[in-house]
């Protein structure tokens, strides 16, 4: 998963302090690891000078715990491109792929066409191996049939996520 | 039982109503039909124990003396045997407890027999003749409702002139039926005597059926089965409506863990309850109907309406079998059906029939053959035999038709499944091969329909073909009406008759023949003298030049086929003679012949009453028979109409059962047509397989049954009462298919199939 | 596959309801000639319904289903009487669905000469096709069975010989392979596309099942009546 786009993604709701970065960001994704602080300045001050994101109203002239920072059209390109491109299907792939819902939906864009690229992306990836297993060793045959199966569980977990989209968008809304 | 389970199988889906509806219909027709004819065999017993006394032959009146040399020599005939006729009888005389009856065989008004019996009696009789009372004083008459209302309607000179004078009507009590044509007359003693034709009567019997007993009761009992077998085979159908369906849910039950017995009672239940509201239905709807069902002639004449009444013991043992048997037939079926909780294997393949099918069919008519051949070997021992030997057969045989039915049906499946070319012959065949005994069950009541009708079509053949007398010279002209004269009747006395016949309108001449003795005399004589010119009116052409000619009395004989030649005689005068009979010419109308027959009953002169040759039909022994054609068309209307619903319930479910697989078929692109095909050749395959079948062993058994019952009859071709009815029999087979084309429309479109 | 060709089939706009359910709520949808199109989507988004509207089982209520095959003039196949779309479906369009296809009471071989013999053909020569293509299927020992007889796997590739016994233009599968396990379903599959992609027959398959659908060479998603975002075509 990939921790920057997620935090600038979280940004592009609103403006908002990298403390409350950090806690919104566990709030979704940190259940079983959250975020280290310095991780969060770290990344924010990258992104600052990859000039995604700026730094607005600089109170207190102080740390950066008290800069408030906010997206860029760079910075809100970068996420929508992020969000859009699916990704090979990988075993580490579904936590990313989480991510990419979760923000899609906060930033209320369309979740559904994400998931649907994703989906597509898989299935071009599941044919391939279908016809490799064509005329191929028994051994070649397993190896794809491994594959196989897990796209197909991800698939499956996009499936259930497409069903659910609606009911997850409100209790997102609400949290 | 738990009750929340049976709430459950019983109420729910449309079409489960639908066939708790069908199921309750069925049961309520079939209730209705068996009350009626339970009532109706009733009424057959009830009018023959009123019409017993018809049956009183009396006692001789007179003592004839024993001719010594016959008593010696009993192979002396004592017609021709001189010494026979020397002396006169002595007449017995009348007394208080005895009255004189004439039981007049062939008292005919139009072609209707009329029973008529006339008495003579003292004045103090004790004799009470049952629905009159005491006999009528001479030239007074008693008369049923029916007849009364005839003499009103009917000039009097062609029948009421035969009776005197209406003294009042026969009670019903001593009336067979409303139509019964009875009547009872008061004469003097001495035409009684005069007659012939007269018993000495004490009282009067109560045995309906004489002699003929065992053979009235054979063949109402056979028409019984016949009737009742189809409405059974619907009871049996409509209660196993939509099984299939049904099967599912019972699955559904034994899934929740319901056990086979658990299911069985319900299957039980759920059959009961709408057989009992059928069975309660049929019982009202039998008692409206009753009216309605008197109205059928039977044997000649209606039912009185009391006659179909069966009380409410009757009643209630209809409905409790049918209901019980109902129930106990739903939860075997079911219990055999082998529902587990994963439902019927679909494709649980049906036990295919064995050839040992056709033994009950081969059995029954062993029994029937063993019947005809005991018929011809007259000993106490066959007689006995013979009554259980038909009905068996019968019976037999009608179980056996259904039992061999689905192994014929297979067998030409088989053969035709082969053969087959279009897509509709080789689905249907196939199916019928895999499923013999469902697919013929559909059309079984058809073909025990037609089997009945034909087997009563060949049984009343017996009489229908019977030919019409011609006109043939030497045989009475069918035209004509004879009468013997009575003894002590003088030459005057006929030639003032014969002038009073010739002047009544459409009687054309009137012969007088002359003879030693009259007829019933012990000096009587074969032949018949009478004048050569009177000759040609009797129809004979080739004539004798003599003035007076002769015949052998077997001329008069109705049973007489080849004609009776006319032979000179060297007589020119009758003075030794005296007149022994009368026979009218006349134009053949049945005012005139009537006219003709009243005029000769009523001129006290005549001996046996006035006669046509085509009288002998009306009294035929065969009659009995022929009576209860009228029966076996009730039992074919029913038959034919059950046969029908029956048909058109199983084909409909033959539909519905496969609904899924006909509408992949439709959605495949197969045309309604094709499925039209097939639902048409499943039904016509087994039908007409057994059709023929069904045919041809109705007239075998009927010419067996026929002539096991009595080796006299003979068996011709049918009538074409019976072509008809094989047509309509047919083209009820038909529309009873077509009209289930509907549901393959409506239940095989291919969006209501959910097949993913 | 050559997407400059005129699609073999063409839904613009199908509409249809079930009483007050919406089936479909406008579908665009083109088959390309020679493709095999598998159409996914969740249970109830009306993807049979739509496989019913392309193949002339279904009239929609409103849009239209163009079938223009190679060497004929287009027909709205939604225009067609009842009558037409049969014979269509006899011809042009064959059928696999999930189970309870076949008639139980007639053998393998029986059951794949049918639709020959509804086209006309003489039934020599219709059983003799057809025992070619339960050999070409692997089903030649079993012709004589039943189909209480057949496994899954048999029962659904003899399915597949009847359906594609007329040489079809177009085949609809309906989750052809939806009561089988993996091996079978890879059994039958691969059978069928081979023979499929021989005679250049154009495939429409529904299914839910995502290793069914790799066979094909692209998918649809139909949600809730529609075809899903990502899978429209471009406007």
């Amino acid at each position: 998963m990939n921790n920057s786009l997620t935090l600038l993604g979280l940004l592009g709701r609103e403006p908002s302090y990298g403390y409350d970065l950090k806690h919104s960001y566990d709030r979704y994704f940190g259940i079983e690891k959250a975020l280290a602080f310095g991780q969060v300045y770290a990344t924010l001050a990258r992104m600052v000078r990859d000039e995604l994101i700026r730094a607005v109203g600089e109170e207190t002239g102080g740390g950066p715990d008290r800069k408030k920072y906010e997206i860029t059209a760079t910075g809100q390109d970068k996420v929508r491109s992020w969000l859009f491109t699916p990704d090979t299907p990988s075993e580490t792939l579904q936590s990313d792929l989480f991510a990419k819902t979760v923000i899609a939906l906060l930033l209320e864009d369309d979740a559904d066409r994400l998931l649907d690229l994703q989906r597509a992306e898989h299935m071009a990836r599941m044919r391939e191996l279908t016809r490799a297993k064509k005329d191929a060793q028994l051994l070649q045959v397993l190896m794809c049939d491994h594959g196989l199966f897990h796209i197909e569980a991800d698939l499956r977990w996009i499936d259930l996520t497409t069903a659910r989209l609606t009911q997850l968008k409100k209790e997102l809304q609400h949290a | 039982m738990n009750s929340v389970l049976l709430k459950l199988t019983i109420t729910g889906s449309r079409s489960a109503y639908g066939r708790l509806a069908g199921i309750a219909a069925g049961v309520a027709v079939g209730v209705c039909m068996l009350l009626l004819l339970w009532g109706g065999a009733n009424g057959l017993n009830a009018r023959d124990d009123r019409g017993a006394w018809l049956r009183e032959t009396g006692t001789p009146s007179a003592t004839y003396p024993t001719p010594p040399s016959a008593a010696a020599d009993p192979d002396i005939d004592p017609d021709t045997d001189p010494a026979a006729t020397s002396e006169a009888p002595t007449p017995i005389p009348l007394t208080t407890d005895a009255v004189l009856m004439r039981s007049n065989p062939v008292e005919v008004f139009r072609d209707q027999l009329i029973n008529r019996r006339d008495f003579a009696a003292l004045d103090t009789t004790t004799v009470s003749i049952p629905g009159v009372g005491a006999p009528p004083a001479p030239g007074e008459y008693y008369a049923s409702p029916a007849l009364q209302q005839l003499i009103d309607s009917t000039p009097r000179d062609e029948l009421g002139d035969r009776y005197g004078t209406f003294a009042g009507t026969i009670d019903d009590s001593a009336l067979p039926g409303p139509d019964s044509l009875v009547i009872v007359t008061g004469a003097p003693e001495a035409e009684i005597r005069n007659s012939g034709l007269n018993f000495l009567v004490t009282g009067f019997t109560t045995d309906p059926y004489g002699g003929n007993a065992a053979t009235y009761t054979t063949v109402l009992s056979i028409g019984a089965i016949a009737v009742f077998f189809p409405v059974l085979l619907l009871i049996s159908i409509v209660t196993g409506l939509g099984a299939a369906e049904r099967r599912e849910r019972f699955s559904t039950l034994r899934l929740i863990g319901a056990s086979p017995r658990v299911v069985a009672r319900i299957a039980a239940a759920e059959t009961a309850i709408p057989s009992l509201i059928g069975a309660v239905a049929g019982v009202v709807l039998a008692v409206l109907l009753r009216p309605v069902a008197a109205q059928l002639p039977v044997n000649g004449t209606r039912m009185f309406i009391s006659d179909l009444t069966t009380g409410w013991v009757a009643g209630l043992i209809v409905v409790t079998v049918v209901v019980a048997a109902a129930a106990v037939t739903a939860a075997y079926r079911t219990s055999r059906a082998g529902i587990g909780p994963l439902g019927v294997t679909q494709s649980a393949p049906e036990t295919l029939p064995r050839t040992r099918r056709l033994l009950p069919l081969l059995g029954g008519l062993a029994a029937l053959v063993l019947a005809a051949l005991l018929s011809r070997t007259a000993n106490d021992l066959s007689a006995q035999l013979q009554t259980p030997l038909l009905l068996g057969g019968f019976a037999f045989t009608l179980v056996g038709i259904i039992a061999a039915g689905p192994w014929l049906t297979l067998l030409v499946s088989r053969i035709g499944a082969r053969r087959a070319h279009s897509a509709a012959a080789v689905i249907a065949l196939t199916r019928i091969q895999r499923t013999p005994a469902a697919t013929f069950r559909s059309v079984s009541g058809l073909v025990i329909a037609v089997f009945v009708v034909s087997v009563f079509a060949g049984a009343s053949s017996v009489i229908e073909t019977r030919p019409t007398p011609t006109a043939t010279p030497g045989l009475p002209q069918p035209t004509s009406v004879t009468s013997t004269i009575s003894t002590g009747t003088t030459t005057t006395d006929t030639t003032s008759m014969k002038d009073r016949l010739e002047q009544l309108p459409g009687i054309r001449h009137a012969t007088i023949g002359y003879g030693a003795a009259a007829f019933t005399e012990i000096g009587a004589e074969r032949e018949i003298y009478l004048r050569a010119e009177d000759a040609p009116s009797l129809g004979f052409t080739s004539i004798p030049t003599t003035d007076v000619v002769t015949l052998d009395m077997s001329f008069l004989d109705t049973w007489t086929t080849t004609p009776v030649p006319l032979l000179p005689t060297p007589t020119t005068t009758f003075d030794r003679f005296v007149p022994v009979v009368i026979m009218v010419d006349t134009d053949g109308t049945p005012g005139a012949v009537d006219r003709a027959r009243t005029a000769l009953n009523t001129s006290g002169i005549t001996g046996t009453p006035g006669t046509t040759p085509t009288d002998l039909e009306l009294q035929s022994s065969a009659r009995l028979v022929q009576g209860l054609a009228v029966l076996a068309y009730l039992g074919m209307v029913i038959a034919v109409v059950i046969a029908g619903v029956s048909l058109a319930v199983g084909t409909a479910s033959a539909i519905l059962d496969r609904k899924k697989v006909l509408g992949l078929m439709r959605l495949m692109g197969m045309p309604t047509s094709t499925l039209r095909r097939i639902i048409l050749q499943e039904a016509a395959v087994p039908l007409l397989t057994v059709l023929t079948l069904s045919i041809g062993l109705g007239f075998l058994v009927a010419w067996l049954m026929i002539t096991g019952i009595d080796d006299s009859y003979t068996l011709t071709w049918p009538g074409t009462d019976y072509f008809i009815a094989l047509v309509i029999s047919l083209t009820l087979a038909l529309a009873a298919v077509v009209a289930t084309f509907g549901l393959i429309q409506r239940n095989t479109t291919p969006t209501t199939t959910r097949f993913a | 596959m050559n997407t400059t060709n005129t699609p073999i089939l063409s839904a613009r706009d199908l509409r249809h309801s079930f009483g007050p359910t919406d089936a479909l709520r406008g579908i665009d949808l083109d088959v390309q000639a020679g493709e095999v199109l598998a159409v996914m989507g969740p249970s109830g988004s009306g993807k049979s319904t739509l496989l019913h509207c392309l193949a002339g089982v279904l009239t929609p209520d409103s849009g239209t289903v163009t079938y223009s095959p190679a060497n004929q003039a287009p027909r709205d196949v939604g225009g067609l009487n009842e009558q037409e779309r049969s014979r269509l479906r006899l011809t042009d369009f064959g059928f696999v669905f999930q189970f309870g296809q076949l008639l139980p009471e007639l053998n393998a071989l029986d059951n794949v000469s049918i639709p020959l013999l509804l086209a006309g053909i003489k039934r020599p020569e219709a059983l003799r096709r057809s025992t070619v293509l339960l050999e070409r299927l692997d089903l030649g020992s079993m012709s004589g069975k039943l189909p209480g007889e057949l496994s899954g796997g048999q029962a659904q590739r003899v399915a597949v010989a009847r359906a594609l016994v007329t040489a079809p233009t177009v085949l609809f599968a309906d989750e052809p392979t939806g009561s089988l396990d993996s091996l079978a379903s890879e059994n039958v599959l691969t059978l069928m596309l081979e023979l499929v992609r021989e005679a250049g027959t154009t495939v429409v398959m529904v299914t839910h099942d995502p290793r069914s659908a790799a066979y094909a060479d692209r998918e649809v998603i139909v949600r809730d009546g529609a075809i899903s975002a990502g899978y429209r075509i471009p406007a």
